[in-house]
């Protein structure tokens, strides 16, 4: 038998999760282990010699670097590292980088699985830390990979604003000054125009311009802009749908704060598929948006290697759809003539919600303005056929339930559309419930923003009872978790008997559910969840705690949901087999879905009054 | 084994890379200091493969013969009630007979332990040859001398010279706790003296 030797004992049991465990574990741990001295030129020695250890830090401080070089925590003395790869049988991702010797202690594999089979809470600690380090070191990491991070750490400049009556010397002079190459125009603290090196050149020097003329006569009035909340992704997809490459960033209050350039974006990583939306905008026929649709799958399949949160791939998938629509759109008005009078193309469900994936088909439709003659009518009869048509050539397949704006009941005014919400309010059968479900995550493409704000307005102006919101909650309830009493999963067969779970009907579909329920009744108007659940953390109606939760839910659903339509597993589309998980993938499952049955429940009982 | 085989084989040790070297690294609890006089009371050691600390393959020996502890378990404690509870000399001698022959021993101090477990050896002629003697204290003598230090007394005691490469401080516990600070020093040594695994055995003679 091997003796045990006190030292190891000692620092072992001190430590969690011995520390909690009975004395045998402790020293089970202590006589089965290696030790050995790391040191900077032992480093990479260690961690990555293909076999799945547990390591106690003994002495020394140890970074552990991400395969993307990030840093994901600094360790000393009593911190594990490598379980990851132990609990999950995914092959070692990490490295380590020793930033002062010590000694480490080295479990291995089989006597880990010992522990771990001896000792419900020895495994229940490392599942937990490993939980902990995905959801505050990954998406900490998430949040900052650069298509996702907010314009305001971005922008480094302060606002260089100058008054519309100042002369267009002045403006130069400043400029100069500050060493821009735009500014902004404002009046009472607010914008009004912007005024680039080019305008200096085109509309002043080339065409002799008096340079003590006011600055009014040669800015870009009214220019686009973006808030400092707003994300990366939209400030590129901004700048290149409008071939612009400045942007004034602005705050809530539209109070001017910094200058957005193109070569801030560009200085960040540069991407392929924001490249591809470029092409899409740029391309001057029919065949060469095809080819560039083309490349879509392909694309995002690379890019899912690449990316962190693969939830991002819906917002990239939908970006594309926007650009495909936007240029088809101005390709038919290049062939027909410019549109008739103004029109708003608008889009529905998942394409809304920003969650598109490569099985999501058509949802949209053409707002028009309520004074519309029929002869117009028909031009834009024409162009929903030609844009839905191409859509689906492209890739984005035929919406099954015919909403798309090929369809006449998909193309009507501010009025009928307005009167199409407000029946399916005021009387809430189930068939009324299953559009409110796909019309009411509404998003604005193309076209003339100013209709489509009308039309919201005037959606928010239908008064909702609460008998509406009882009927969305008693829908939502139907749809059951797949999860039983004692945590065990349900499973659902199909015809050859395969068992499966179905991620998007029984998971992500109750949180956006849910999640639109609380929207509407709060009024908050984005259509994206996790941006419906930020939102949703300055109303009372839910907790900060449970809003967390539930944006970590859908993110973990929707992470799973995407990585089975890539490695498919011949399982119908977003159905996965737990069993070809692993245990900590099952374990985390679980736990979610028992989160969205709380949350459903919760809906049931705060506005169907528990009527179920 | 003749003087010329064994020679040839201990230069080839020598050159052979630290990583590649099985070590034993031991500590014996003593009743006194002189060999002819005093005897072993207890034997604590574990391998060291490939730069890895074996501590699932350690062993400790209570030696149940022993005749006059005299004032010695102040040092290390060990009563003759607790004594009785080991085994003969000649089952502590073949255990490590078996553990050390052929491989590299290493002790802090390792001509005071050599002699013991020699005399002992012969007593029972046991033919046990280690392939080299390694002495963690003699390394971070020489290195301190070569850096210029004068040496202070208590310089070279295990502690002190954890304490250089930063080692956490270690319990004075029993024979076996010992071999492992050994163990550990003799790692973070080579590690300090060259870089990782290129490390030759004949860099830290």
């Amino acid at each position: 038998m091997t003796p045990e030797i006190q030292d190891v004992f000692q620092f072992v049991y001190k430590q969690a999760p011995f520390s909690e465990l009975p004395e045998a574990a402790a020293s089970y741990f202590s006589k089965h282990i290696e030790i050995v001295y790391l040191s900077q030129t032992n480093q990479q020695d260690w961690l990555q010699d293909g076999k799945p250890n547990l390591y106690l830090l003994r002495s020394g401080v140890v970074d552990l670097i991400s395969a993307k070089d990030e840093v994901i925590g600094r360790m000393s003395e009593g911190d594990y590292f490598g379980y990851p790869s132990l609990l999950t049988g995914d092959a070692i991702q990490n490295h380590i980088e020793v930033q002062k010797d010590g000694l480490v202690y080295i479990l291995n594999e089989q006597n880990f699985d010992f522990l771990r089979r001896e000792y419900k809470s020895f495994e229940q600690y490392f599942v937990r830390a490993h939980a902990n380090r995905l959801l505050s070191s990954r998406y900490k990491q998430q949040s900052e990979t650069w298509s996702e991070r907010k314009i305001s750490e971005l922008m480094t400049k302060d606002a260089v604003t100058i008054a519309p009556t100042a002369s267009i010397r002045d403006a130069a002079k400043l400029m100069s000054q500050h060493r821009v190459s735009s500014i902004m125009v404002t009046e009472q603290a607010r914008l009004v125009g912007v005024v680039t090196d080019r305008d200096l050149r085109n509309r002043v020097l080339a065409q002799d311009k008096d340079p003590s003329a006011p600055l009014a006569e040669i800015m870009t009035e009214k220019p686009k802009h973006i808030f400092e909340n707003n994300r990366v992704f939209s400030a590129l997809h901004l700048m290149l749908k409008h071939n612009i490459h400045h942007l004034p960033v602005l705050n809530e209050a539209y109070k001017p704060l910094g200058m957005l350039t193109s070569t801030d974006l560009l200085r960040q990583q540069k991407s392929d598929p924001v490249q591809l939306i470029g092409r899409i905008y740029k391309a001057q026929n029919l065949l060469a948006i095809k080819s560039c649709a083309q490349e879509i799958p392909d694309l995002l399949r690379q890019f899912s290697y690449h990316i962190e949160d693969i939830s991002l791939i819906g917002k990239l998938l939908s970006g594309l759809t926007d650009a495909l629509t936007s240029r088809l759109i101005y390709l038919y008005q290049q062939q027909h003539g410019a549109a008739p009078c103004r029109f708003a193309w608008i889009c529905f469900g998942s394409q809304a919600r920003e969650e598109q994936t490569l099985h999501s088909d058509q949802d949209n439709g053409l707002l028009l303005p309520d004074n519309i003659s029929e002869n117009d009518r028909s031009y834009f009869a024409a162009l929903g056929a030609f844009v839905c048509e191409q859509l689906n050539e492209c890739g984005i397949q035929s919406c099954p339930g015919n909403i798309m704006a090929s369809n006449i009941d998909c193309r009507g005014t501010v009025a009928q559309w307005t009167a199409k919400f407000s029946n399916w309010i005021l009387s809430p059968t189930p068939k009324a419930m299953l559009n409110c479900k796909i019309y009411f995550d509404m998003r604005f493409i193309d076209g003339a923003s100013d209709l489509y704000a009308t039309l919201r307005q005037s959606l928010d102006q239908i008064s909702r009872n609460e008998l509406f919101y009882a009927a969305m909650a008693t829908d939502i309830n139907a749809n059951s978790v797949p999860i039983g009493i004692f945590q065990q999963f349900k499973l659902e067969k199909d015809k050859s008997k395969h068992k499966y779970l179905d991620l998007k009907k029984r998971g992500v579909a109750i949180i956006n559910d849910v999640v639109r329920l609380y929207a509407l009744k709060v009024g908050v108007a984005r259509a994206n969840t996790l941006e419906r659940l930020e939102a949703l953390t300055k109303s009372p109606l839910l907790a900060k705690s449970d809003i967390d939760n539930l944006k970590d839910c859908w993110r973990f659903l929707t992470q799973l949901r995407l990585k089975t339509q890539i490695n498919h597993e011949g399982l119908p589309g977003n159905c996965i087999n737990p069993e070809n998980l692993s245990s900590l993938e099952r374990h985390q499952l679980k736990e979610a879905f028992y989160l969205v049955k709380q949350a459903q429940q919760a809906s049931a009982f705060k506005f169907a009054r528990g009527s179920l | 084994m003749n003087w010329f085989s064994h020679s040839i084989a201990k230069w080839r040790y020598k050159h052979l890379p630290f990583a590649q070297a099985e070590l034993v690294v031991l500590d014996l609890e003593l009743t006194g200091l002189d060999p002819k006089r005093h005897e072993i009371v207890s034997a604590g050691w574990l391998p060291i493969k490939n730069m890895r600390i074996q501590v699932k393959d350690a062993q400790y020996h209570l030696n149940s013969e022993v005749r006059t502890l005299a004032q010695s378990p102040v040092f290390h404690g060990i009563s003759s009630s607790r004594l009785a509870e080991g085994e003969s000399l000649q089952t502590l001698l073949l255990a490590l007979q078996r553990a050390l022959h052929g491989k590299v021993l290493v002790c802090h101090n390792v001509q005071m332990d050599w002699a013991f477990l020699k005399a002992a050896f012969q007593r029972f002629e046991l033919n046990v040859r280690p392939a080299l003697l390694l002495d963690t204290m003699q390394i971070d003598k020489r290195r301190v001398l070569k850096q210029g230090y004068p040496l202070a007394q208590d310089a070279l005691t295990l502690n002190a010279c954890r304490m250089r490469y930063g080692l956490p401080p270690h319990q004075l516990h029993d024979a076996l706790s010992d071999a492992l600070a050994t163990a550990e020093l003799l790692l973070a040594q080579s590690q300090a003296i060259c870089a990782g695994g290129k490390c030759k055995i004949a860099d830290l003679t």
